[in-house]
């Protein structure tokens, strides 16, 4: 029992972040567990002679192994995956154990933390590095390699199947949910208080725990209704003309329901550093939004946009769509060109990287940027000191990818 | 469309004279909706019924026939309320806000607002659950008319009776299709609910039995304590987190959703009275307060009250030898550290040996690795002149452990330098 609170201490030194969560588990001895395995209920089961076997830093490193299980919800997870996918019985369990195992594996050991023996990593199964749990369920199958890993087994904490040593939700010393996700967050905000001292997986965590990133199509879609939808254009209510109810109830006035089809112009940052794939992706996005929202096809026009702006092409001839362009980025003009055709849009969606300048002022339209994804380093040659702008606070950002 | 083969149907039993097919059809009905409830605890239902018993709107959130309608008709027959469903997608705004009726003379006599007529029978009647479904789904417009009714109660120019609750339904943007939505000052009106499904209650349900859960009942001896605990916790929390008392969504994700502003604070302090004076469970109220003011901020105020409810560190020091400490490890650590902290705030010979029999009691109830961190800063502490006290003895095994995980550690990174040294030189 001292050797494994030793690696508890241990563990604190090397990870304090992850301190009250480490702290916050309640330790149960039991001859019938394998290693170390944790409930959903943050108790960890502990087989005595699985301590005094293992060396004090691996202890170390699984404690901190557990521990994560339980941060990253992987019960929750893993019992909803197996609910989607109507996967069941000791075959899943593994596979799921195995798939959380690698989320965790391959980002919290080093750095004063060794490596337990039989660890496994993805890279076992040929698998990359760095993906979630669910990531990893639907890359690989057991076929043929569970004696292997067959002893693995952290508990339903992993992968949210009970076990027969497990006390349940009954037990004594077990957390509520309202407990669980408090130390989660307390571990998040220790994470992001300090964000030098933890690793870049852990940091990821602490920014989505309690934030999870929702697709970008729908992010992008709920932007563009927003913006069609907002007094002006599209569907809403309007005085100009009496309402057919009016006939019925003499004295009153109504409103009629008017649908004024959106216009929506898409200016494409065709420059060198955005590829055509992501461009081709987001394009058929937005087609199909304005679609939904009532747009016809004819009022969906593209500009596309490097250091000069082209010709706004309706997208019923696009077809074939030709995106000019590859050299560097200059937006204003795919802005200021927008504008300027007539009809003039009531939405303008940009894609772009974000590597651009902006307009200085807000355009006389609703603007929904959809914004590429690029690393933050991005050193222009000629210009050692230019830092691109972020986004302008009047349009809508929504980050695609 | 697959086609199978019928089996041979037994003939058809004939009619009773004078009882036509129809009300066989009605008795069958009949028997497929008796069904009976039992009671189970239900949290979502618990969480309802506390924010509808609190006079604050609800939004509930939940995927298209999930049942939230079915909850609602449960909630108004429990509670003993008329049900008033208004579908607000097929609204105009004027069914909100009035029509505007020209009568004689409108110079001198103005354009009075007619309310519709579901609000006139809701006002007559004096109490009952307005239910605005489809919320989501309804135009800008009926959405900006909506913002009066739920927050003033106001149809036109007709005020709802105190006795109306409101309780609203939204279709999440991912399965809302076709929807608009909703906008910050809206959604800051509401204290927001996601509604799921249980599959036994479902299962259970289809076979006849609904649940019925338990009414959260009101303490009449707790009241004013309760108000007087939600006062604290919720003061407390913002003189320490000000930023937090205002803080539009920023980002699209969190756009229509709970977010934190005076206003839904001031509902997270009613949800925190009515939950401490129902004295319902913690995941209960963690679920109305997040709902309230937005998950990061609620599960903050929810940490807050957790260590306001830790021992008061003068009263441990005043009789350590009988000291309640909390069963778990990270809240007992934080208990122990407030101890060193106080004393640290008034460093005196009695509270520092105060101090060590607080540690020892400690380390009699509970794990020892716990003690190391608050039992080095104790020791830092220490004036000249000062004499350890002799029941300190008995913490040397948390040194013991303290070393063997400093030593290992200290292994650990020598190892690690001489591998990378060697590592280099190759």
């Amino acid at each position: 029992m001292d050797k494994l609170l030793a690696a508890r201490l241990y563990a604190v030194a090397v990870r304090p972040y992850l301190a009250g969560a480490l702290f916050a588990l309640h330790v149960v001895e039991d001859r019938s567990v394998p290693t170390m395995a944790v409930d959903a209920y943050w108790r960890c089961y502990v087989s005595p002679s699985f301590v005094s076997r293992t060396p004090l830093e691996e202890l170390a490193g699984v404690w901190v192994h557990e521990v994560s299980h339980l941060l990253r919800d992987h019960h929750e997870r893993g019992a909803q995956y197996a609910r989607e996918h109507g996967e069941q019985g000791p075959g899943q369990r593994l596979r799921q154990n195995v798939a959380a195992d690698f989320e965790i594996n391959d980002d919290i050991y080093g750095d004063g933390l060794p490596k337990p023996a039989g660890a496994v990593l993805p890279a076992m199964l040929g698998l990359p590095d760095g993906l979630l749990m669910e990531e990893y369920l639907r890359r690989f199958s057991m076929a043929g390699r569970t004696p292997r890993l067959a002893w693995l087994d952290c508990g339903s904490g992993a992968d949210g199947h009970a076990r027969p040593w497990e006390l349940g939700p009954e037990g004594a010393h077990g957390l509520s949910r309202q407990q669980r996700d408090a130390v989660r967050f307390r571990v998040a905000e220790a994470i992001t208080g300090r964000p030098g001292d933890a690793p870049e997986g852990w940091r990821r965590w602490a920014d989505e725990a309690f934030h999870p990133p929702q697709p970008w199509r729908q992010l992008l879609g709920a932007a563009l209704r927003a913006a069609v939808g907002a007094p002006g254009p599209g569907e809403d209510h309007s005085y100009r003309r009496p309402s057919r109810r009016s006939a019925g109830v003499p004295g009153v006035v109504l409103p009629s329901l008017r649908r004024m089809p959106p216009r929506v112009c898409v200016v494409i940052d065709t420059s060198g550093s955005v590829s055509d794939a992501e461009l081709g992706g987001a394009l058929l996005e937005v087609a199909a939004i304005s679609r939904a929202v009532g747009g016809r096809r004819d009022l969906v026009s593209v500009i596309s946009c490097d250091a000069a702006a082209g010709v706004a092409v309706p997208l019923c001839r696009a077809e074939n769509l030709e995106l000019i362009g590859g050299g560097g980025t200059d937006l204003r003009s795919g802005f200021a060109r927008a504008l300027r055709s007539r009809p003039r849009p009531d939405v303008i969606v940009a894609l772009t990287d974000g590597q651009t300048p902006w307009p200085s002022e807000q355009p006389s339209c609703r603007t929904v940027v959809g914004l590429f994804p690029r690393p933050a380093r991005t050193v222009n040659e000629e210009d050692p000191d230019y830092v691109p702008g972020a986004p302008p606070a009047w349009a809508r950002v929504v980050p695609i990818g | 469309m697959t086609s199978t083969t019928v089996p041979s149907m037994p003939a058809p039993v004939p009619l009773p004279a004078g009882r036509p097919q129809l009300s066989l059809a009605e008795n069958l009905l009949t028997l497929l909706r008796t069904t009976t409830t039992e009671p189970r605890p239900d949290e979502q239902l618990e969480a309802l019924t506390l924010a509808v018993a609190a006079d604050l709107p609800v939004l509930l959130w939940g995927e298209p026939g999930i049942g939230k309608t079915a909850a609602l008709t449960q909630l108004a027959t429990s509670l003993d309320l008329p049900l008033t469903t208004v579908i607000a997608s097929v609204h105009e705004p004027t069914d909100f806000s009035g029509l505007p009726i020209v009568g004689e003379d409108p110079a001198a006599n103005g354009v009075p607002m007619a309310p519709p007529q579901w609000a006139v029978e809701l006002a007559r009647a004096g109490r009952g659950l307005l239910f605005l479904d489809e919320l989501s789904t309804a135009t800008p417009a009926v959405q900006a008319a909506l913002l009066r009714v739920v927050l003033e109660r106001k149809v036109g120019a007709l005020q709802l009776p105190p006795g109306v609750r409101i309780v609203a339904a939204a279709n999440p943007r991912a399965s809302a299709a076709d929807g608009w939505e909703l906008s910050p000052p809206l959604a800051n009106r509401f204290v927001h609910l996601y509604w799921v499904h249980d599959r036994d209650v479902v299962v259970r349900g289809l076979g006849g039995v609904w649940p019925r859960a338990e009414l959260p009942r009101l303490d009449p001896a707790g009241l004013p304590d309760a108000v007087a605990f939600a006062r604290r916790a919720v003061c407390g929390f913002l003189n320490a987190r000000p930023t937090l008392i205002h803080r539009l969504p920023t980002t699209e994700t969190r756009r229509g959703g709970a977010w934190p502003s005076p206003r839904s604070w001031e509902a997270a302090m009613t949800l925190l009275a009515f939950g401490t004076a129902a004295s319902v469970s913690r995941d209960v109220l963690a679920t109305l307060v997040r709902g309230a003011v937005g998950d990061g901020p609620g599960l903050e105020l929810l940490a807050h009250i957790d260590r306001m409810e830790l021992p008061d560190p003068d009263s441990l020091l005043a009789d350590p030898a009988s000291a309640e400490l909390p069963e778990r490890g990270d809240l007992r650590q934080a208990t122990l550290e407030a101890v060193v902290a106080a004393v640290g705030a008034r460093p005196e010979r009695e509270r520092w040996e105060a101090g060590w029999a607080v540690l020892v009691r400690a380390w009699e109830t509970g794990a020892p690795d716990l003690l190391v961190a608050p039992a080095k800063a104790l020791a830092a502490l220490r004036r000249d002149g000062w004499e350890v006290p002799e029941t300190v003895e008995r913490l040397a095994a948390v040194v013991g452990l303290a070393r063997r995980a400093e030593d290992s550690v200290a292994r650990t990174a020598a190892a690690a330098g001489a591998k990378s040294a060697a590592g280099g030189r190759r």
